[in-house]
Protein backbone atom coordinates (compact mmCIF):
# COMPACT_ATOMS: atom_id res chain seq x y z
CA UNK A 1 0.00 0.00 0.00
CA UNK A 2 1.12 2.92 -1.30
CA UNK A 3 0.84 5.85 1.36
CA UNK A 4 1.12 9.27 -0.71
CA UNK A 5 2.98 12.18 0.96
CA UNK A 6 3.04 10.88 4.63
CA UNK A 7 6.50 11.40 6.52
CA UNK A 8 6.58 8.14 7.94
CA UNK A 9 7.50 5.09 5.64
CA UNK A 10 4.63 3.39 7.23
CA UNK A 11 5.32 1.86 10.73
CA UNK A 12 8.53 4.11 11.77
CA UNK A 13 8.74 5.61 15.49
CA UNK A 14 5.74 5.88 17.31
CA UNK A 15 7.01 7.98 19.70
CA UNK A 16 5.00 10.98 19.53
CA UNK A 17 1.96 8.85 17.91
CA UNK A 18 -0.78 10.95 17.94
CA UNK A 19 0.67 14.55 16.23
CA UNK A 20 2.43 11.96 13.18
CA UNK A 21 -1.02 9.72 13.11
CA UNK A 22 -2.60 13.36 12.54
CA UNK A 23 -0.43 14.50 10.02
CA UNK A 24 -0.23 11.36 8.34
CA UNK A 25 -4.21 10.80 8.29
CA UNK A 26 -4.76 14.52 7.24
CA UNK A 27 -2.22 13.99 3.74
CA UNK A 28 -4.21 10.46 3.79
CA UNK A 29 -7.29 12.13 3.48
CA UNK A 30 -6.27 15.11 0.56
CA UNK A 31 -4.99 11.89 -0.93
CA UNK A 32 -7.99 10.37 -0.73
CA UNK A 33 -9.63 13.36 -2.25
CA UNK A 34 -7.36 13.83 -5.31
CA UNK A 35 -7.88 10.02 -5.96
CA UNK A 36 -11.50 11.03 -7.00
CA UNK A 37 -10.87 13.77 -8.91
CA UNK A 38 -8.61 12.64 -11.35
CA UNK A 39 -9.81 11.09 -14.60
CA UNK A 40 -9.34 7.83 -14.45
CA UNK A 41 -11.45 7.49 -11.64
CA UNK A 42 -14.20 9.48 -13.63
CA UNK A 43 -13.78 6.83 -16.23
CA UNK A 44 -13.16 3.66 -14.68
CA UNK A 45 -16.59 4.68 -12.76
CA UNK A 46 -17.76 5.81 -15.99
CA UNK A 47 -17.35 2.28 -17.59
CA UNK A 48 -18.75 0.52 -14.36
CA UNK A 49 -21.59 2.94 -14.43
CA UNK A 50 -22.25 2.09 -17.90
CA UNK A 51 -22.02 -1.79 -17.17
CA UNK A 52 -24.06 -1.86 -14.30
CA UNK A 53 -26.89 -0.17 -16.17
CA UNK A 54 -26.92 -2.17 -18.98
CA UNK A 55 -27.05 -5.15 -16.38
CA UNK A 56 -30.40 -3.27 -15.52
CA UNK A 57 -32.01 -4.45 -18.70
CA UNK A 58 -33.16 -1.40 -20.59
CA UNK A 59 -35.83 0.38 -18.80
CA UNK A 60 -35.01 0.35 -14.80
CA UNK A 61 -36.70 2.26 -12.06
CA UNK A 62 -35.08 5.61 -10.65
CA UNK A 63 -34.27 3.02 -7.37
CA UNK A 64 -32.28 0.60 -9.60
CA UNK A 65 -30.20 3.16 -11.35
CA UNK A 66 -29.44 4.62 -8.07
CA UNK A 67 -28.51 1.05 -6.96
CA UNK A 68 -26.79 0.67 -9.86
CA UNK A 69 -24.89 3.94 -9.36
CA UNK A 70 -23.89 3.06 -5.71
CA UNK A 71 -23.04 -0.41 -6.58
CA UNK A 72 -21.17 0.73 -9.03
CA UNK A 73 -19.09 3.63 -7.06
CA UNK A 74 -18.55 1.12 -4.17
CA UNK A 75 -16.75 -1.41 -6.75
CA UNK A 76 -14.67 1.84 -7.65
CA UNK A 77 -13.18 2.34 -4.52
CA UNK A 78 -12.40 -1.73 -4.36
CA UNK A 79 -13.63 -2.01 -1.26
CA UNK A 80 -10.40 0.14 0.86
CA UNK A 81 -12.98 1.94 2.65
CA UNK A 82 -16.00 0.85 4.93
CA UNK A 83 -18.31 2.94 3.64
CA UNK A 84 -18.03 1.18 -0.02
CA UNK A 85 -17.71 -2.08 1.36
CA UNK A 86 -20.53 -1.77 3.64
CA UNK A 87 -22.61 -1.00 0.43
CA UNK A 88 -21.26 -4.12 -1.96
CA UNK A 89 -22.05 -6.16 0.98
CA UNK A 90 -25.98 -4.55 1.51
CA UNK A 91 -26.14 -5.21 -2.40
CA UNK A 92 -25.35 -8.93 -1.94
CA UNK A 93 -27.78 -9.36 1.40
CA UNK A 94 -30.62 -7.33 -0.28
CA UNK A 95 -32.15 -6.72 2.55
CA UNK A 96 -34.04 -3.45 3.02
CA UNK A 97 -31.29 -2.01 5.56
CA UNK A 98 -31.35 1.35 6.93
CA UNK A 99 -30.96 3.76 4.17
CA UNK A 100 -28.41 6.31 4.69
CA UNK A 101 -31.39 9.17 5.00
CA UNK A 102 -31.86 7.14 8.52
CA UNK A 103 -35.46 7.45 8.82
CA UNK A 104 -36.63 4.43 9.28
CA UNK A 105 -35.80 3.16 12.72
CA UNK A 106 -37.42 4.83 15.66
CA UNK A 107 -35.62 2.89 18.33
CA UNK A 108 -34.57 6.68 20.39
CA UNK A 109 -34.80 9.30 18.05
CA UNK A 110 -35.68 12.18 20.81
CA UNK A 111 -33.37 14.55 21.32
CA UNK A 112 -31.49 14.18 24.13
CA UNK A 113 -32.67 17.30 26.74
CA UNK A 114 -29.88 20.21 25.50
CA UNK A 115 -31.17 22.41 27.60
CA UNK A 116 -30.15 21.34 30.70
CA UNK A 117 -26.63 22.50 30.27
CA UNK A 118 -23.97 21.46 32.58
CA UNK A 119 -21.31 24.28 31.32
CA UNK A 120 -20.79 25.54 27.91
CA UNK A 121 -17.73 23.07 27.15
CA UNK A 122 -20.15 20.22 28.15
CA UNK A 123 -23.02 21.51 26.35
CA UNK A 124 -20.77 21.82 23.15
CA UNK A 125 -19.29 19.02 23.42
CA UNK A 126 -22.53 17.29 23.78
CA UNK A 127 -23.86 19.40 20.02
CA UNK A 128 -20.35 17.43 18.40
CA UNK A 129 -20.85 14.09 19.93
CA UNK A 130 -25.13 14.86 18.23
CA UNK A 131 -23.65 15.66 15.07
CA UNK A 132 -21.00 13.16 14.53
CA UNK A 133 -23.82 10.96 15.31
CA UNK A 134 -26.10 12.21 12.28
CA UNK A 135 -23.15 12.05 10.25
CA UNK A 136 -22.31 8.42 11.18
CA UNK A 137 -25.85 7.81 9.50
CA UNK A 138 -25.75 9.26 6.66
CA UNK A 139 -22.08 7.51 5.54
CA UNK A 140 -23.19 3.79 4.95
CA UNK A 141 -21.72 1.51 7.35
CA UNK A 142 -20.15 3.90 9.74
CA UNK A 143 -22.98 4.11 12.51
CA UNK A 144 -20.81 3.10 15.45
CA UNK A 145 -17.10 4.68 14.45
CA UNK A 146 -15.03 6.25 16.40
CA UNK A 147 -14.59 9.90 15.44
CA UNK A 148 -11.24 9.97 13.55
CA UNK A 149 -12.24 6.99 11.62
CA UNK A 150 -15.57 8.66 11.07
CA UNK A 151 -14.13 11.70 9.52
CA UNK A 152 -11.71 9.60 7.07
CA UNK A 153 -15.00 7.86 5.69
CA UNK A 154 -16.97 10.77 5.59
CA UNK A 155 -13.88 12.82 3.57
CA UNK A 156 -13.69 9.72 1.33
CA UNK A 157 -17.07 9.53 0.63
CA UNK A 158 -17.84 13.06 0.14
CA UNK A 159 -15.00 12.91 -2.70
CA UNK A 160 -16.72 9.97 -4.18
CA UNK A 161 -20.30 11.31 -3.80
CA UNK A 162 -18.99 14.15 -6.05
CA UNK A 163 -17.68 12.20 -8.45
CA UNK A 164 -20.88 10.31 -8.99
CA UNK A 165 -22.92 13.29 -9.58
CA UNK A 166 -20.27 14.64 -12.18
CA UNK A 167 -20.36 11.22 -13.86
CA UNK A 168 -23.81 10.65 -13.57
CA UNK A 169 -24.86 13.94 -14.75
CA UNK A 170 -22.20 13.50 -17.67
CA UNK A 171 -24.54 10.61 -18.64
CA UNK A 172 -27.54 12.06 -18.44
CA UNK A 173 -26.34 14.96 -20.48
CA UNK A 174 -25.12 12.95 -22.98
CA UNK A 175 -27.93 10.49 -23.41
CA UNK A 176 -30.27 13.06 -23.56
CA UNK A 177 -28.33 15.17 -26.34
CA UNK A 178 -28.31 12.04 -28.13
CA UNK A 179 -31.63 11.56 -28.09
CA UNK A 180 -32.24 15.11 -29.26
CA UNK A 181 -29.98 14.98 -32.03
CA UNK A 182 -31.69 11.31 -33.12
CA UNK A 183 -35.05 12.42 -32.90
CA UNK A 184 -36.73 12.78 -36.51
CA UNK A 185 -36.54 16.46 -37.96
CA UNK A 186 -40.62 15.99 -38.66
CA UNK A 187 -41.98 15.12 -35.76
CA UNK A 188 -39.98 17.89 -33.38
CA UNK A 189 -40.92 20.28 -35.42
CA UNK A 190 -43.92 21.75 -34.03
CA UNK A 191 -46.56 23.07 -36.20
CA UNK B 1 -11.27 1.78 20.45
CA UNK B 2 -15.02 1.44 20.19
CA UNK B 3 -15.24 1.49 24.32
CA UNK B 4 -14.23 4.70 24.01
CA UNK B 5 -16.77 7.32 24.04
CA UNK B 6 -16.51 9.53 26.96
CA UNK B 7 -14.98 12.46 26.70
CA UNK B 8 -13.73 14.00 23.66
CA UNK B 9 -10.27 15.79 24.20
CA UNK B 10 -9.91 19.45 23.16
CA UNK B 11 -7.22 17.96 20.77
CA UNK B 12 -9.60 15.77 18.83
CA UNK B 13 -11.55 18.53 18.90
CA UNK B 14 -9.24 20.40 16.93
CA UNK B 15 -8.49 18.09 14.29
CA UNK B 16 -11.68 17.37 13.94
CA UNK B 17 -11.87 20.34 12.82
CA UNK B 18 -8.89 20.71 10.67
CA UNK B 19 -10.16 17.96 8.86
CA UNK B 20 -13.45 18.77 8.55
CA UNK B 21 -12.17 21.87 6.75
CA UNK B 22 -10.40 20.02 4.64
CA UNK B 23 -13.31 17.92 3.30
CA UNK B 24 -15.44 20.84 2.44
CA UNK B 25 -12.77 22.92 -0.01
CA UNK B 26 -15.28 25.36 -1.34
CA UNK B 27 -17.09 26.37 1.45
CA UNK B 28 -13.90 26.66 3.75
CA UNK B 29 -12.71 29.03 1.21
CA UNK B 30 -15.74 31.23 2.13
CA UNK B 31 -15.50 30.55 5.59
CA UNK B 32 -13.43 32.01 7.93
CA UNK B 33 -11.31 29.29 9.98
CA UNK B 34 -11.57 30.54 13.02
CA UNK B 35 -15.41 31.47 13.01
CA UNK B 36 -16.38 27.96 12.22
CA UNK B 37 -16.53 25.75 15.35
CA UNK B 38 -16.42 21.87 14.91
CA UNK B 39 -20.40 21.65 15.39
CA UNK B 40 -21.22 24.00 12.54
CA UNK B 41 -18.43 22.24 10.31
CA UNK B 42 -20.00 18.82 11.03
CA UNK B 43 -23.79 19.89 10.48
CA UNK B 44 -22.04 21.56 6.64
CA UNK B 45 -20.86 18.15 6.28
CA UNK B 46 -24.00 16.43 7.08
CA UNK B 47 -26.26 18.83 4.86
CA UNK B 48 -23.61 18.60 2.00
CA UNK B 49 -23.88 15.00 2.27
CA UNK B 50 -27.45 14.84 2.11
CA UNK B 51 -27.81 17.27 -0.43
CA UNK B 52 -25.34 14.82 -2.74
CA UNK B 53 -27.83 12.24 -1.96
CA UNK B 54 -30.52 14.04 -3.51
CA UNK B 55 -28.26 15.15 -6.67
CA UNK B 56 -27.96 11.36 -7.27
CA UNK B 57 -31.91 10.82 -6.75
CA UNK B 58 -32.58 12.99 -9.00
CA UNK B 59 -30.15 11.92 -11.33
CA UNK B 60 -31.38 8.91 -10.72
CA UNK B 61 -34.63 9.81 -11.96
CA UNK B 62 -33.30 11.46 -14.60
CA UNK B 63 -31.68 8.39 -16.30
CA UNK B 64 -34.18 5.86 -15.63
CA UNK B 65 -36.37 7.86 -17.66
CA UNK B 66 -33.78 8.79 -20.70
CA UNK B 67 -32.96 4.98 -20.20
CA UNK B 68 -36.94 4.36 -20.47
CA UNK B 69 -37.09 6.21 -23.58
CA UNK B 70 -33.76 5.20 -25.30
CA UNK B 71 -35.06 1.53 -25.60
CA UNK B 72 -34.26 0.71 -28.74
CA UNK B 73 -31.54 3.03 -29.77
CA UNK B 74 -28.88 0.63 -28.90
CA UNK B 75 -26.33 2.75 -31.10
CA UNK B 76 -26.48 5.51 -28.36
CA UNK B 77 -24.87 3.12 -25.75
CA UNK B 78 -21.97 2.87 -27.96
CA UNK B 79 -21.83 6.59 -28.31
CA UNK B 80 -22.08 7.11 -24.31
CA UNK B 81 -19.45 4.80 -24.03
CA UNK B 82 -16.73 6.26 -26.76
CA UNK B 83 -17.43 9.85 -25.03
CA UNK B 84 -16.54 8.12 -22.04
CA UNK B 85 -13.14 6.73 -23.07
Amino acid sequence: MISLGGGDGGGGSSSSSSSSASRKSSSRAKATQTKWRTGTQQKIYGRRLLDALRATGGAPQPRAVKAAADSALALTARGQTRWSRAILLSTCRRRVLVKAGGKIRRRHHRRPAKAAALEPAALKERKVKERLRVLGRLVPGCRKLPAPALLEETADYVAALEMQVKTMRALADALAAAQLSSASPPETERS
Amino acid sequence: MSGRRGRISDDEINELISKLQALLPETSRRRNASRSSASKLLKETCSYIKSLHREVDDLSDRLSELMSTMDNDSPQAEIIRSLLR
